[in-house]
């Protein structure tokens, strides 16, 4: 599936990057590759851009462009220390 | 023969965020040069220090996560790395973010420099306590690293040391190379082979050439593809495309980039260890709510406004107390010069023209206080994130926000905050959308002409159509830029989100007053002369007829025995009715009257066409300058007095009024904004081409304006 079409809390791994040369060479140099485990943290207030966290990074990208990411959603047990982080963030917000 | 002074020359390079400005900073302390690099609007910030006899150089090169050709910045920073070859390049990392810092690491690895790594912000990691195995990373990366903190000063002698001795060859360099799959070494060592046999391409850096030819890098080439070896290179990177199809199902591009971050995961692995639970920051707390679906906008808005009233509000009174200044000055100058030409010349030309570019210093350094702040503390990127969808609707950036909302003060400030842009192409349409922010000194042309041809309820409804006409129009013209001219090289919107950090004072000062600076040294001069060219064109020729009638008329006054009262008020009318007549004389007055055919169909008879040749100086100078020549031969003076007389005067209607609001709105930026705009853009064309467009515009949208009105009558 795409990564435009996750939602918040999702977990999910990068199995290719298509776009367009210079957004596919930006995403890749941040660090987006094949393998890539990430969370979608949350999407901007009015729906797009859409902000993903994997190892320490936060980073954020229009949903035309989430379109060229393919990923492989994981399910939600078999979670990574970061991923722990970014979880605990979300219910720390719920309870406040 | 004494030994010449020895000389060094450092390159700065790293991620974004990572510490170069503050590391530049406390380096070279005051002695820094702000420059552009060539071709292109990016800051190029050099400066130097001496130590220990050898006076080192340091160049701060912009701030990059990777060197491909596809930004400015990158493209800046190789080119200045291969062309002018620094004797050391200093790789700044953020040693709390290592694994993204590194892939630029492995990248200047390949491009095989006298590299030196500053392992920025030891104090940060420090506090986290994540430990670094340095000996084992040097070992790696093939390069010295010596930790640092620019915050707290720290490991600034070591690196400088280290610097030294780099250049002496005291100290061995240990190199390292970046080893790729199979399938790319191959194809490298063919093309490396390959670009041997070419002498032109010289005997260094092959193995680059050969990673970014394999990296469908198309400055190289097009640097590659001139030679004869071209054919066989070109085989040779087909066959490896083929290959990695096969082997991995995927093309040479990313698998090198894979192979880059396979290595630095490698490294991290070997040296870095991370602390065991990492408990979810305060950052991330911060952005719970500062991100927030409900929170976000709210907060962004409260943002943008602070910053605008810091900007306007706060910078009032100063700009009020500047003024004041050179009044002060004016009316101390001008009994000295016992010659009227003299005076003029002194007083009305060049200590106005001076005062005109001073008064908007104020803005624009607490403007860049304000944004260096959100910058430095990681809200910009934020801001960014919360407003872009509706900015991207108009084909604009995220980032455009804040210098359009600050349009509304003053176009100057805004048009110079468009620089935390990145891409071209962005910067122009946000520069081109600015002018139609209706700015301050448009103001008090629609608090006139509202005030007086509406009743007060009325006036502010036709104020705000008028602002919101001007944020239609500008919105308007960005879209169509973005969907023609500027349709290519759009930027991606792929950003990170930097953790929050206190920004140090040192470095927010730093920028206001580079940007100051800046200001006075580039635009300053250009709008001086273009202050001081319209006021001579509103000045000359003087017609000499006149300046005798006023001669004979004074002396009439005088003589004839009337009370002193309305001896003054015969003298001050006369004199304001030879004022409007010398206007009226002058080339600016001419102008006014040549363009009469032109601006009739707007409503507009020649008295307005001065004011509006006039206007380009400074939107709010339609006002003073309507109030001279409209009051010819009146005695009531005063903008209420200035009101009624055009109220009363046959050549003004509503309609004249609101097309004239538009027109004002809508024409000319004034001669100030041209000049930055000019400096920003950095060629007279487009800035020409660009006043053209909006002097149809506003021609336009005055037409209708003003057939509409009629109509409605
Ligand atoms: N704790 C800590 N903070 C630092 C250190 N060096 C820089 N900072 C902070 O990190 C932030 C970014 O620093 P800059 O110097 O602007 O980073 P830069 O690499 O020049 O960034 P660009 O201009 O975007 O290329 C600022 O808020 C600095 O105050 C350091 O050694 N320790």
């Amino acid at each position: 599936m795409k990564l435009s079409e996750l939602k918040a809390g999702d977990r999910a791994e990068i199995t290719s990057v298509g776009a367009e040369t210079t957004i596919r060479r930006r995403l890749m140099d941040m660090g987006l590759i094949r393998g890539t485990e990430f969370e979608v943290l949350r999407f901007a207030p009015l729906g797009d851009p859409i902000e993903i966290g994997y190892k320490g990074l936060l980073l954020t990208m229009r949903m035309n462009e989430a379109e060229g990411i393919t990923v492989r959603k994981l399910p939600v047990e078999d979670r990574h220390q970061h991923v722990e982080s970014a979880r605990s963030r979300v219910r720390f917000f719920r309870r406040g | 023969m004494a030994d010449p002074v020895k000389q060094i020359r450092v390159a700065l390079t790293g991620n974004p965020n990572a510490g170069k400005s503050s590391l530049f900073n406390v380096l070279t302390g005051s002695h820094q040069r702000v420059g552009n690099f060539p071709g292109v609007t990016i800051e190029k910030l050099e400066g130097y220090l001496d130590y220990q006899g050898v006076r080192i150089t340091v160049v701060d090169l912009p701030g990059t996560y990777s060197l491909t050709p596809y930004s400015p910045e990158e493209i800046v920073t190789r080119r200045y790395i291969i062309d002018e070859k620094p004797d050391v390049v200093v790789n700044v990392l953020d040693g709390t973010n290592l694994e993204r810092n590194l892939l630029l690491t492995a990248q200047l690895m390949e491009m095989e420099v006298e590299l030196l790594v500053a392992l920025n912000m030891i104090d940060e990691v420090e506090e986290k306590g994540i430990s670094i195995d340095t000996d084992q990373l040097e070992k790696l990366l093939g390069a010295h690293i010596v930790p640092t903190s620019a915050r707290r000063r720290q490991g600034l002698d070591e690196l400088l040391d280290h610097i030294v001795s780099m250049c002496d060859g005291q100290i061995e360099v240990i190199k390292n190379k970046m080893t790729f799959s199979p399938v790319i070494e191959n194809a490298m060592e063919k093309i490396v082979a390959l670009l041997g046999q070419q002498r032109e391409l010289g005997s260094t850096n092959h193995r680059w050439l050969a990673v970014k030819l394999l990296e469908s890098d198309r400055e190289v080439y097009t640097q590659v593809r001139q030679y004869p070896v071209w054919v066989k290179v070109e085989l040779v990177l087909q066959e490896a495309i083929t290959e990695c199809q096969r082997l991995h199902r995927t093309d040479p591009e990313a698998l090198i980039t894979e192979d880059r971050f396979a290595f630095v995961r490698g490294a991290m692995q070997e040296c870095v260890r991370l602390p065991r639970a990492t408990r979810a920051s305060l950052s991330d707390y911060i952005d719970t709510v500062v991100l927030n679906r409900v929170l976000g906008l709210p907060v962004f808005f409260v943002v943008v406004w602070a910053i605008f009233q810091l900007t306007f509000t706060l910078g009032a009174p100063i700009m009020a107390g500047l003024q004041f200044l050179f009044e002060l000055l004016a009316r101390s100058v001008a009994p000295l010069l016992p010659n009227a030409m003299l005076r003029s010349i002194v007083v009305d030309g060049v200590i106005v023209g001076v005062g005109s570019v001073v008064v908007y210093l104020p803005n624009i350094v607490l403007l860049f206080i304000g944004l260096s702040f959100l910058e430095a503390s990681g809200y910009m990127a934020r801001a960014a994130f919360v407003i872009d969808k509706v900015m991207h609707r108009f084909g604009l950036h995220g980032k455009s926000f804040i210098p359009m909302v600050t349009g509304f003060g003053c176009s100057i400030p805004a048009i110079m905050a468009t620089r935390t842009l990145k891409s071209r192409s962005d910067r122009l349409a946000t520069i081109m959308t600015i002018p139609f922010m209706s700015c301050g000194a448009k103001l008090p042309v629609y608090v006139l002409l509202a005030g007086a041809f509406f009743p007060p309820a009325m006036a502010a409804n036709v104020m705000f159509g008028i602002y919101l006409l001007g944020i239609v129009v500008g919105l308007w013209t960005a879209w169509m830029l973005k969907s023609t001219v500027l349709k290519s090289d759009s930027e991606p919107f792929v950003m990170e989100l930097p953790p929050y950090r206190w920004p140090t004072l040192a470095s927010v000062v730093f920028q206001a007053r580079m940007k100051a600076l800046m200001y006075l040294k580039k635009a300053g001069t250009l709008i001086l002369m273009a202050v001081m060219a319209i006021w001579a064109a509103s000045n000359f020729p003087r017609s000499s007829r006149l300046d005798e009638a006023l001669v004979l008329e004074k002396a009439r006054i005088e003589a004839s025995a009337t009370s002193p009262e309305v001896k003054a008020g015969e003298l001050r009318q006369l004199n304001s009715k030879v004022q409007a007549a010398q206007l009226e004389y002058s080339l600016a007055g001419r102008s006014g009257k040549i363009i009469e055919p032109l601006i009739r169909p707007l409503g507009f008879d020649w008295r307005i066409g001065i004011s509006l040749v006039t206007g380009v100086v400074s939107k709010e100078v339609v006002v003073s300058t309507l109030g001279t020549i409209f009051s010819i031969g009146r005695s009531d003076q005063g903008a209420a007095g200035l009101s009624s007389i055009l109220r009363n005067d046959p050549g003004f209607g509503r309609a004249t009024a609101l097309s004239l609001m538009v027109f004002v709105l809508l024409y000319i930026p004034c001669v100030a904004t041209l000049g930055v705009m000019k400096k920003e853009v950095g060629s007279w064309r487009p800035v020409l081409l660009y006043t053209g467009y909006v002097l149809a515009i506003a021609w336009g949208a005055s037409f209708i304006t003003y057939r509409l009105a009629l109509l409605m009558q």
